[in-house]
């Protein structure tokens, strides 16, 4: 059944535009080569993130495109599914998956833009790479946790998913996209730790640039806090799934 | 709390002990309470809606459930079907109970026949594997052969109910909870309705419907229930409860269900278009495109 609500939403997301899948790869592949531009032509070298910078940007910005697309359509999960809840035997959260599951389909179809960007570059991953599935489970862990929690929250008060937006807007600068953890002043890098993205980031990257794990605690930190925002998330679901039944 | 919990009692199919439950109470829009909601707090908004309901519906009984609008009605069947946990006492069923309330709410307008009967069917508990065969058959019975490839925006409100509740009955499962079918202002099809429903019942299928004219729906009655601001005040007869709902007015009107119903309906989302999120949600959304 999860399925075939995936499947029938990525139909007609697909159907929907002339290109349809190569939107999925012209979006990030577009946005990586216009800030490659900004912050690499443009500006001139400033010691922004490590080199090559183009693959440096676009490794990080299919996760974060990922992130951002997939929080902010599945925080309006419960309240658009409202009519298909009251009816439905399924478990509750089941909608915020399906929205997930989505996002997810479309980040793995995309891809193919780092592959673009290793040949762009002629820059081939270390053995590191390995950690790049463990740094996809983690990080849709770590979304399915605040979706769940961030979701049922907007249930309650509608003005959340608004929020979040802007939320969106302030970690994109806040996380390691367009700059690397060294970039970071060391006496405020523990405060990034807090970050769970700095570590899933990080994980992504290694492949390329095995000097980002340098600080193997900052690391650990961070992707502690992402489980334990996904257990959060979870309990806060738990507490609120019976108040997002009645709403709906 | 779990939403399906099986009770090992084979006689009886849904079983309710001390069951009650708050509804929260139409959105005052204001800036004050907005803020107050988004500070968790919950209670002064919320109302009891049921209390100290202990109820045994057997398998295979036909119940008929008489009530206006703020009594509770619409709880006690979601409760029986499990879309609502309640706040005390629990439910527990000994199969599944299919929710059939306001199936037609949750039809997207702008998929075919054939795509809602899958999504609906799959949220109603029919499986991929045997949709296959049941498609016609659930559009012979709407009277909608041959227009499976068709879009629902085309068809009229009448001939969607009447898919809706083909999906339904079509479950095949054993036990319904039956509210806002909207079959009432369909008498042309009720004759349908009331032939499907009386060979189930006959099969030994359990029937908990809300409606004010339980004759549309079958001949004959196991059990008539009065609810009434919360609670039950008849538990009989279909004809003698249809009696104590006449004495109690019948649908009383100051409730605050309607008001609700237009509120949620605004601050919805359209579920017809999908609202289309560029630039990684930074962008306003933007209406389907056509």
């Amino acid at each position: 059944m999860l399925r075939m609500l995936v499947l029938r939403e990525l139909q007609t997301q697909y159907s929907r535009f002339r290109f349809g899948y190569l939107w999925t790869l012209l979006e990030p592949l577009g946005l990586s080569i216009i800030l490659w531009l900004v912050f690499s032509v443009l500006l001139g070298p400033r010691h922004l993130g490590l080199q090559p910078y183009l693959l440096f940007l676009s490794v990080a910005m299919l996760p974060w495109w990922w992130f951002t697309k997939g929080i902010n359509a599945s925080v309006r999960s419960f309240r658009r599914n409202a009519a298909q809840l009251r009816i439905s035997t399924l478990p509750t959260q089941f909608w915020v998956l399906r929205v997930l599951l989505v996002s997810t389909v479309e980040f793995l179809m995309s891809l193919p833009v780092v592959v673009i960007a290793v040949i762009l570059t002629r820059d081939l991953p270390g053995p590191l790479i390995v950690f790049y599935p463990i740094a996809i489970l983690a990080q849709f862990l770590f979304m399915y946790g605040i979706a769940l929690a961030l979701a049922s929250w907007n249930v309650i008060a509608p003005d959340v998913a608004r929020l979040v937006r802007l939320a969106m807007r302030g970690l994109f600068y806040l996380s390691p996209i367009l700059y690397s953890v060294s970039n970071i002043p060391a006496h405020v890098r523990p405060l990034a730790a807090l970050n769970p993205l700095v570590g899933i980031l990080g994980l992504y990257r290694i492949g390329w640039w095995p000097q980002e794990i340098e600080d193997m605690l900052h690391y650990g930190v961070s992707l502690g806090i992402g489980l334990i925002s996904f257990v959060v998330g979870w309990v806060v679901f738990r507490r609120l799934e019976s108040r997002v039944l009645k709403e709906s | 709390m779990a939403r399906l919990s099986i009770t090992k009692d084979l006689d009886v199919m849904v079983e309710f002990e001390g069951v009650g439950i708050r509804m929260p109470r139409a959105r005052k829009r204001n800036v004050n309470s907005r803020l107050r909601r988004f500070a968790g707090e919950a209670s002064p908004e919320q109302v009891w809606r049921l209390r100290d309901i202990t109820l045994s519906i057997p398998a295979g009984q036909a119940v008929a459930i008489f009530g206006s609008r703020s009594s509770g009605r619409e709880a006690l069947l979601r409760l029986a079907a499990g879309t609502l946990i309640p706040d005390e006492g629990c439910v527990r069923r000994q199969a599944k109970v299919v929710p059939m309330i306001d199936v037609a709410a949750a039809m997207t307008r702008n998929m075919t026949v054939r795509q809602n009967i899958y999504v609906i069917g799959g949220l109603l508990g029919l499986t991929p594997s045997v949709m296959g065969d049941l498609v016609p058959r659930i559009a012979h019975l709407a009277g909608l052969q041959g227009q499976l490839e068709r879009k629902l925006t085309p068809l009229t409100n009448r001939q969607i109910n009447r898919l809706a509740w083909s999906i339904g009955v079509m479950t095949g499962e054993r036990a319904f909870a039956i509210d806002k079918t909207h079959i009432g202002e369909d008498l042309e099809f009720a004759s349908t309705v009331k032939e499907r429903m009386s060979q189930m019942r006959a099969e030994g299928v359990t029937f908990i419907v809300a409606s004010d004219r339980p004759e549309l729906f079958l001949d004959d009655w196991d059990r008539g229930l009065v609810l009434d601001h919360g609670s039950i005040v008849a538990d009989t007869t279909l004809a003698e409860a249809t009696v104590v709902y006449e004495q109690l007015g019948g649908t009383d009107v100051d409730d605050d269900s309607d008001l609700r119903t237009e509120e949620t309906f605004e601050e919805r989302d359209d579920l017809g278009e999908e609202e289309v999120w560029e630039e990684g949600g930074d962008e306003r959304p933007r209406k389907r495109e056509r």
